[in-house]
Formats: C-alpha cells, structure tokens, sequence
C-alpha cells in the first residue's frame, strides 16, 4: 500500500518548471532515493511534500488524506519529518535538547506555559533512545553548535526519528561530509533502516550511498521523473545514464 | 539551580521589603519608578532575549496599561487594586490584535511594524482628547480606595509594595514561563525558526502568544505607573521610550530575565546621576550603550554571574 502518493506535482517559479509533473509514490516500508543532478527539483520536491512550498498543481496524498495545502506544522503534525539539505539546527542547545525539543513536539502539552516536568521527561526518554540509536549519545551534553559536521548531519536525523514518523524524509544525508564521515553515516543509517520498520523518502548525491541504502529509486531530471526503479534496472537505464550517471556507470 | 536560584533572590528581596524604613521619601520616589521601568523592561525580554523578537514599540505596551488604567480611576469608582490587573489585561488583549498583523512578517519588518504601530496609537493619543486629553494627558488621576475600604496603597509606601508585589509575581510568572515546554519553543524560534516549524511548532502562534504575555505584563508596568505619577501623557507612547526599554533590556542583559530590571534601575541611576551635571546626559548614556554593545553584549547580568562562576571556579 502507498503511504506517499504525489500525482502530477508541479511546481514552477515564473518561467522556470522546477517540478515538472512528478507522479511517483511511497510504499510503507520502503526507503525510496530521489536523485539527479543538481537543479534537478529534489530539494524543491521535498519542500512540496512538506508544505514550504505550495504547488502550482498537483496533489500530494498522505495515508489517504490531502496535504496539498497545509502549512509546515501541519504537515509535520501528521507524521512527516525532515532533516534539511543544510544542516539546520539549534546551535545553542545541547544535542540532548534539540533531540528533546524535537521530541517534545509530539507530546500533547507541547505548549504548557508552567512547569511541564512529565512533558519534558517523556521527550527526553526519547530523545536518549533516538541519540543512542545514531551513536550519539557521548556527546549528548555538547552545544550542537560545536559538534563536527557528521555528526551534526546525524544529529538532525536523531531529531526526525525521535519524533517516531510515519515517513521519514532525509535531504541529503552525508552533504558536505568527508570519504571517511560518508562511510560512518551510511554505516549508521543502513543499521537504522536494516529491519524495514521504516518508511524514508531520501535525496541524495552520492550514488554509492543511494545504492547502500535504497530498495527503490526515482530519477529526476530537470524537474521531471526520466526513471523509476529497483537500483538495477535505474543502473542499467540508458537514458539515465546520459542525464545524470555518465561516466560512473 | 532552582533552589539556588530562589535563595540567591531572598536577599534582593528582603532589601527591597526594608527599604522604606529607611531612605528617604524622594529616594523611594526614585526606586519605585525604577521598579516599575524594571517590570517593564523585564516584560520586553520575553519578545527580545527569549524569542528574538525585537520590538521597537513596546512604549505601545505601556501606553495602552497607563490610559487604560487612567480612565478607569477617573471616569468609574473601581478600586486601585482592580484597576490595574484590568488595564493590564487590556493591554495584552490588543496586543493579539496587534501580534496577529506584525508577525505577518519578520525580522526588520516585524520590528518596523512593532514600531508603526506605536507611532500610531500616538498618533491617536493626540487627537483622541475624550480618551488620552491629547497634549495635556490625563491628570489627577486618583488611586481609588478599596475594596472594603482598605487604603493602604494610597500612601507612598504603601504603593511601593504594591508595585514591588506586581514586580515580585511577574519576574516569579516569566521565571516559570521560560522553564516550561513553550518557553522551550521560544527558544527554538530565538535559534532557529524555520526548524522549529519544521518540528511541527505552529511558530506563529507562539509568537503572538508571547507578544500578548508581553504586552499584559508592560501594560501592568504602565498601569502602575500611571497612578504612581498621578498622570499620563502621550510622551509615554513615544518612539524614544520603546528604544529606552530597549537599552535597558540590552544593558542588562537580554535573556535574564533579572538582567533588564537592573538595567532599568541602571538606566535611572545613571541618567539621574547624569542630568545634575549636563544637560546632555543622553549623549553619555548612549555612549555607555555602544560600550556595552561592543564589549560586553550579555550586559550587566551576564558580566556579573560571568565574575561569580570565574571567582567560584578558581
């Protein structure tokens, strides 16, 4: 069954179609890759999905209801979580309490003007389970500002899981990380994504790490879908290896 | 820390309780406005240290308590004691009004529209001589008595302790507001908006949530000041009374909470001090300001504990 639905999402900026009509679904359980060169609409579709930005046409379908049109809060409220393309968190907080503050937006009392010690010790149960899982509970306690890159791009994937989503949506997961920050990242994620509880949407560069991670992948092309596929079949697909793979292949 | 906190506060307190038994009348003349500028800068930290909002019209906040509460002592006969809480809530309740059209937009514009807004609400207060007795203000305006008869707060000691019991309960209220889960949402706006709705926070309505918080607690400031002084004009509206607050919030240290109320009574002080000898004090204070901003942006309280955790550390 599709737990993600888009049909005909389009999207376009004056005279530039960034989404082209994208047509593509999610099953539940899968970890589905969206990839292209750059410009190629990923991030713009992923800000669609969440409600950022508003499409020019076109639907998307969540467990079978309409999100075309909520705002971001709303979209997220229903349980769709994100990291971003870059890296966006709350340098001043611990890690710990990023994860919290994360954590807590789930909670029904999330905006209790008093005390609020349930409210942040249930958060904070989860947040500890969703740092531990990404490794990161040693540095629990450090400002999120002075962690290093890689983990500051775990950190934010710590922050959508602690949340318990029912789709998760990765922009990008190892952008701007080192060979070495790269291996530990997918180490880390496909260990996450191992027992299939999981449903990710994924945008990525890295075709290696696409490869690693994905049961099913999505090519776009100047904002419109050229593929759609297991990893193989997109491999061995002529006209994706002119668009995007070219020599790599 | 809370326990530390608390007790680090009993002595403050207890001084500010004993004052009136000894200084002199022109001295608690002096401290109770300083209490009361200190309960409004405090109420702007909220916007300005914990959610980043920089309004540059919470003179609007003040205004609207004193002229709100000015008509209710002169035109009804409800009490000094119920007057005030009324204004005050008047106030935070036009804010929402106010916060629904200014969080529209952010950063500068939000700033800008915080700013347009008080202008005209001066603006009003010039032409509108029914409500706010245009250039003249409103004068005379009595602390009503009772209820059950009780005067206590008509004499200068006695409203001192009023306005220190308003000061007192708010600073406890705000203290208890930035510990909780939505004092941690406005700290997620303060560092990063667009995460913070991203996470599923209806950042908007934290904002105008705050902004009303805000506003009740300035108008309060401004309720008590308007029978403490006996009048209120439209100077109480100015532009140049929401960058004061703002200095004092910014001098003391935004995001403190305790931080804005000494740079209130810093602020008057120093611009007491300085007026007895030159007629252009605001040019010293303004230099004071750069000084802070420059070389000691946390302000008087974050210079202060600072000190205490480098002397206690060695």
């Amino acid at each position: 069954m599709a737990l993600l639905e888009l049909d005909g999402l389009t999207r376009r900026f004056g005279g530039i179609v960034a989404v082209d009509g994208v047509t593509m679904r999610v099953a539940t359980g899968e970890v589905r890759a969206v990839i292209g060169p750059n410009g190629a609409g990923k991030s713009t579709l992923f800000n669609l999905i969440t409600g950022v930005i508003k499409p020019t046409t076109g639907t998307v379908r969540f467990a079978d209801e309409v999100l075309t049109g909520l705002s971001a809060y709303s979209v997220c409220q229903r349980g769709i979580s994100r990291t971003f393309q870059i890296t966006a968190l709350f340098p001043q907080m611990t890690a710990r309490e990023n994860v919290r503050l994360s954590a807590q937006a789930r909670h029904a009392r999330r905006w209790q003007p008093w005390g609020g010690d349930a409210v942040f010790a249930g958060a904070e149960a989860r947040a500890d389970v969703a740092l531990e899982r990404l490794g990161l509970i040693h540095v629990a306690q450090r400002p999120a500002g002075l962690l290093s890159h890689g983990d500051q791009r775990l950190l934010e994937v710590a922050m959508a899981l602690a949340q318990q989503p029912r789709l998760l949506l990765l922009d990008e997961p190892t952008q701007g990380l080192s060979v070495e920050e790269t291996e530990q990242a997918v180490e880390t994620l496909s260990a996450l994504l191992a027992d299939g509880s999981m449903t990710v949407l994924l945008v990525e560069h890295d075709m290696e790490v696409v490869f690693r991670l994905a049961h099913g992948i999505t090519v776009l092309h100047r904002g419109a879908v050229i593929a759609d596929g297991t990893p193989e079949e997109v491999r061995a697909n002529e006209g994706v290896q002119r668009a995007y793979l070219g020599g790599l292949a | 820390m809370t326990i530390k906190g608390t007790s680090l506060l009993l002595l403050p307190v207890c001084l500010l309780a004993i004052a009136p038994a000894g200084l002199p009348p022109y001295a608690m003349t002096l401290l109770t406005e300083a209490l009361i500028l200190g309960l409004f800068a405090m109420s702007l930290d909220l916007m300005v240290g914990y959610t980043r909002l920089l309004s540059f019209g919470h003179a609007a906040a003040y205004g609207l308590g004193a002229y709100a509460v000015g008509n209710l002592l002169l035109h009804t006969a409800i009490p000094l004691v119920f007057a005030i809480p009324l204004a005050a809530l008047f106030s935070g309740i036009v804010a929402i009004g106010v916060a629904w059209v200014c969080t529209l937009a952010s950063g500068v514009s939000f700033s800008m529209l915080t700013l347009a807004f008080a202008q005209l609400l001066y603006a009003v207060a010039f032409k509108w001589i029914a409500v706010t007795g245009a250039s003249d203000g409103l004068a005379g305006i009595p602390r009503s008595p009772g209820p059950f008869g009780i005067t206590f707060f008509q004499s200068r000691s006695g409203f001192y302790y009023l306005v220190l019991a308003c000061l007192l309960a708010a600073f406890l209220f705000c203290r208890s507001l930035v510990q909780s889960p939505f004092g941690a949402v406005l700290r997620g706006i303060r560092e990063n908006e667009a995460k913070t709705l991203s996470l599923g926070y209806n950042t908007r309505r934290y904002k105008i949530a705050v902004v009303a918080i805000s506003f009740t607690l300035g108008g309060l400031a401004g309720a008590l000041y308007a029978p403490f002084a006996g009048f209120t004009n439209t100077e109480l509206l100015f532009w140049l009374f929401s960058g004061q607050v703002l200095i004092m919030v910014i001098v003391g240290g935004a995001g403190t909470l305790i931080g804005p109320i000494i740079g209130a009574a810093f602020f008057m002080l120093v611009s007491n001090l300085l007026s007895s000898w030159t007629d252009s004090w605001a040019l010293f204070f303004g230099a004071i300001f750069i000084l802070f901003v420059l070389f000691a942006p946390q302000g008087i309280w974050g210079l202060a504990t600072r000190w205490r955790s480098l002397s206690s550390t060695g």
